[in-house]
C-alpha cells in the first residue's frame, strides 16, 4: 500500500478546497433531499395495490434513507473526466507514480463527505419529527455495519459503471447522454429511486435484482430495514461482486485502448 | 511495448519515432454537418514523422523549430503521456508509455504553468502533497525545499493560493515542485514563455546553476533563441516533424552566419576609405553606419577604422539566432549544402 500516505494528503487537499468552496453543495443538497421528498409524499398519498409489502411507516423509512444512500455512493467521475481529458489536465496525474484517476475518485468521495454534513442533521431531525410513524420493530443493530458494507459495494459498483462510461470520453466528445441512459433513467427506475425495489412486480423484481441498479441505492435500505432474509443478503452480495469483478476488466479495458488515443491536448 | 535496451550510455534513445493525430475535419452548412456526423471525415496531420536521437546522461539539449514542428508531441512521447505511432524510444532504460513507477519517480515534464501546482492551494501544499506521492523522506524533502527556495528565491511567495501568484512567481514554484523529486530527467517544455526579460534570465541562471550542482538530462524547447542560447550546447532542430540539424549549436551559427553585424559611430558622414575586402555597408542614419563583414575580417576592420581616428563608438554583434534559424528554413538550397558540408 504504497499510496496511502499519498491519497491521505489528496483528501486532505480537497476537503481544504471544498471548505473554501461551499456555494455548489447548497444545490446539490437540493437534489439529493428533495426529489426522494417528492416521491415518498406522493407514495404516501395514494393508496397502495394489494400484496404491496410496503406500508407508509415503511416508505417513509425508505425515502429518508434514500438520500443518504443515493449521496454515498454518488460518483462525479463522469463529468470531470472526459473534461481533463478535452483540456489535456488528465497529463498532470499521468505524469506523477501515482495512480492517474485516483484524484477524481478522491475529489467525489469528498464531495459525499462534505453532503454528510448536512444530510446526517436533516435525517436525524426527520426521523426525530416523524418518530411516531415509524415502525421500529424490524430494525436491528447487527443490520448497521452490513448496511455500511452494502454501501461500500454499492459505491464501487456505481464508480466502477459511472467510471466505464466516463473512460468513453477519450473518444466521445459527450459522455453525459450515454450516462443520462445507462446510469441516470434505468438507475432511477431500476435502482429503487422511484419504485422501492421491493414492491416491483414479481418478474421485474427478479430481474432487478440481477441488474446492478439495485445494489447501489435499493439494497443498503433493504438490509437495514431488516426486511431480507440471510440468504437474499448472501445472494445480493454475490451479484453485486459479479458486476464488480466485471466492470473492473470493462474498465481496464477501455482504458487500455483509450489511453492509446489520448492527444495529451495542449502545453 | 517492451524493448531491449539498444545502449546503456544513452538517456534518450529514439529511432525513427513518430506520431499521428487524427484530427475531425468540421464542416460548414448544415447538409455537410450532417454528412460529416454520419460519416466523420478526418485529416491525418503526422506532428512528428521520423525522429532519431541519442542523448546522454547529463546533456542539456535545446529544441529548436517554428511553431508546429512537433517539439511538444516529441517531449509528451518522451514522458510517456502520448503513445507513438511508430518506431522505437527508451528513457532511462524504461518505455515510456508502459508508465512504470520507477519511471516515472525520475522524470518531471514542466509544461506551462500549470502543470504540477494544485490552482486552489498555496505552492508549500503541493509540494507536501508531491511529498507523499514520490515518497520522499523528511529529511531530504525539507533540505530539498530550502534549497530551492533559496535558489529560486520563492520564500515569499509559499503561501499564497497559487492563483493569485504572478506568472512569475508561479513559474519558479512550478521548477520547485517538478525537481523536489531530483529528476535524472527534466523535460522543459518553454519554460519562460511569457516572462519579462529580467525574469527569463533568473530562470535560466537557475537552470544553470542547477545543471551544475545536480546533472540532469535537460531536454528544453523555447522559442526564445535566448534560452537556447544560454542553456544548450548542443541543439536539435525539427520542422514539421523531421530532424533537420543535430550537433553543436557553436557550429551551427559559425557555418550559418559567415558574417558579423559592426555598428560604428563615426565623427564624420562620410564612410573612410578603408582596404578590408567583402565589406559592405548596409546601412546609415547621418553618421550611424551599419556594416556586414565576414567573420574573419571582423578584428582587422575594427582596427582599422580606430585607426582613422574617426570612430566614436563601435559595436561587434552576430546575427540573432531568430534569424540564422529562420534561414535553415527558408534557404532551403543553402541548407541543404551546409548539412552535407558538417
Ligand atoms: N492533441 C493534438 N491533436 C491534434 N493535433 C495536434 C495535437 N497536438 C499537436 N498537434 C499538431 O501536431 C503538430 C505539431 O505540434 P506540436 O508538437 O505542438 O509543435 P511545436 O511544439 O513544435 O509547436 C501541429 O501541426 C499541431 O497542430
Ligand atoms: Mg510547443
Amino acid at each position: 500500500m504504497l499510496h496511502l500516505k499519498a491519497h491521505a494528503a489528496i483528501l486532505k487537499a480537497y476537503l481544504k478546497i471544498m471548505l473554501t468552496y461551499r456555494g455548489m453543495m447548497i444545490l446539490h443538497l437540493f437534489r439529493v433531499v428533495l426529489m426522494p421528498l417528492v416521491i415518498a409524499a406522493a407514495w404516501l398519498s395514494i393508496e397502495k395495490a394489494d400484496g404491496n409489502p410496503y406500508e407508509n411507516s415503511d416508505y417513509l423509512l425508505y425515502y429518508l434513507l434514500v438520500p443518504l444512500v443515493m449521496n454515498l455512493t454518488n460518483s462525479r467521475s463522469v463529468f470531470r473526466f472526459p473534461v481533463s481529458v478535452r483540456d489535456g489536465t488528465l497529463s498532470r496525474e499521468l505524469i506523477k507514480p501515482y495512480p492517474p484517476l485516483m484524484n477524481i475518485v478522491i475529489e467525489s468521495f469528498t464531495n459525499n463527505l462534505q453532503m454528510l454534513l448536512y444530510l446526517v442533521p436533516f435525517t436525524l431531525i426527520s426521523v426525530f419529527l416523524f418518530q411516531s410513524h415509524f415502525d421500529f420493530s424490524f430494525l436491528s443493530y447487527k443490520m448497521v455495519p452490513i448496511s455500511i458494507l452494502a454501501i461500500f459495494f454499492g459505491a464501487l459498483t456505481r464508480l466502477l459503471i459511472s467510471g466505464s462510461i466516463a473512460l468513453t470520453g477519450f473518444w466521445l466528445e459527450d459522455v453525459t447522454t450515454l450516462n443520462l441512459l445507462l446510469n441516470g433513467s434505468i438507475w432511477a427506475l431500476l435502482g429503487g429511486m422511484i419504485i422501492p425495489v421491493a414492491t416491483f412486480p414479481e418478474k421485474i423484481r427478479q430481474i432487478a435484482e440481477l441488474l446492478p441498479y439495485r445494489y447501489m441505492l435499493s439494497f443498503p435500505i433493504e438490509i437495514f430495514s431488516g426486511r431480507l432474509t440471510t440468504l437474499a443478503i448472501y445472494k445480493g452480495f454475490a451479484v453485486m461482486f459479479f458486476w464488480i469483478i466485471i466492470f473492473s476488466f470493462t474498465a481496464r479495458f477501455i482504458w487500455k485502448r483509450g489511453i492509446k488515443i489520448y492527444s495529451a491536448y495542449g502545453g | 511495448m517492451k524493448i531491449s535496451t539498444p545502449n546503456c550510455d544513452n538517456c534518450v534513445f529514439t529511432e525513427e519515432l513518430g506520431r499521428d493525430f487524427n484530427i475531425r475535419q468540421k464542416s460548414q452548412g448544415l447538409a455537410a454537418s450532417i454528412k460529416n456526423f454520419i460519416r466523420p471525415s478526418y485529416k491525418l496531420v503526422e506532428a512528428v514523422r521520423s525522429l532519431s536521437m541519442r542523448i546522454g546522461f547529463g546533456e542539456i539539449v535545446g529544441f529548436l523549430g517554428p511553431n508546429g514542428a512537433g517539439k511538444t508531441t516529441t517531449l509528451k512521447m518522451l514522458s510517456g503521456l502520448l503513445f507513438p505511432s511508430r518506431g522505437k524510444l527508451e528513457v532511462l532504460g524504461h518505455s515510456p508509455f508502459s508508465r512504470e513507477r520507477e519511471f516515472l519517480s525520475q522524470i518531471s515534464l514542466v509544461m506551462g504553468q500549470k502543470q504540477n501546482l494544485w490552482w486552489d492551494l498555496p505552492p508549500i501544499e503541493t509540494f507536501e502533497i508531491h511529498r507523499s506521492i514520490y515518497n520522499l523522506d523528511e529529511k531530504d524533502f525539507r533540505g530539498r525545499i530550502e534549497e530551492l527556495i533559496d535558489m529560486l528565491e520563492i520564500s515569499d511567495c509559499l503561501e499564497t493560493q497559487t492563483r493569485k501568484l504572478s506568472l512569475g512567481q508561479r513559474m519558479r514554484c512550478e521548477l520547485a515542485v517538478s525537481l523536489l523529486h531530483r529528476p535524472k530527467v527534466l523535460f522543459l517544455d518553454e519554460p519562460t514563455i511569457g516572462l519579462d526579460i529580467l525574469m527569463q534570465k533568473k530562470i535560466r541562471k537557475f537552470l544553470l546553476d542547477y545543471h551544475a550542482r545536480f546533472k540532469p538530462t535537460i531536454l528544453l524547447t523555447s522559442h526564445y533563441m535566448d534560452d537556447v542560447a544560454a542553456l544548450a550546447k548542443r541543439v536539435i532542430v525539427i520542422n514539421n516533424g523531421l530532424k533537420i540539424y543535430d550537433g553543436l549549436l557553436s557550429d551551427l551559427t559559425e557555418k550559418m552566419q559567415p558574417e558579423k553585424i559592426i555598428t560604428v559611430i563615426l565623427n564624420s558622414e562620410t564612410f573612410p576609405k578603408i582596404e578590408i575586402p567583402n565589406v559592405n555597408i548596409v546601412s546609415q542614419e547621418s553618421n550611424l553606419f551599419r556594416l556586414k563583414a565576414p567573420r574573419e575580417n571582423v578584428g582587422k576592420l575594427a582596427a582599422a577604422l580606430y585607426n582613422t581616428g574617426l570612430t566614436i563608438d563601435l559595436t561587434i554583434e552576430d546575427t540573432p539566432l531568430e534569424d540564422i534559424i529562420g534561414n535553415l528554413f527558408t534557404e532551403k538550397s543553402n541548407f541543404q549544402q551546409f548539412r552535407t558540408n558538417v
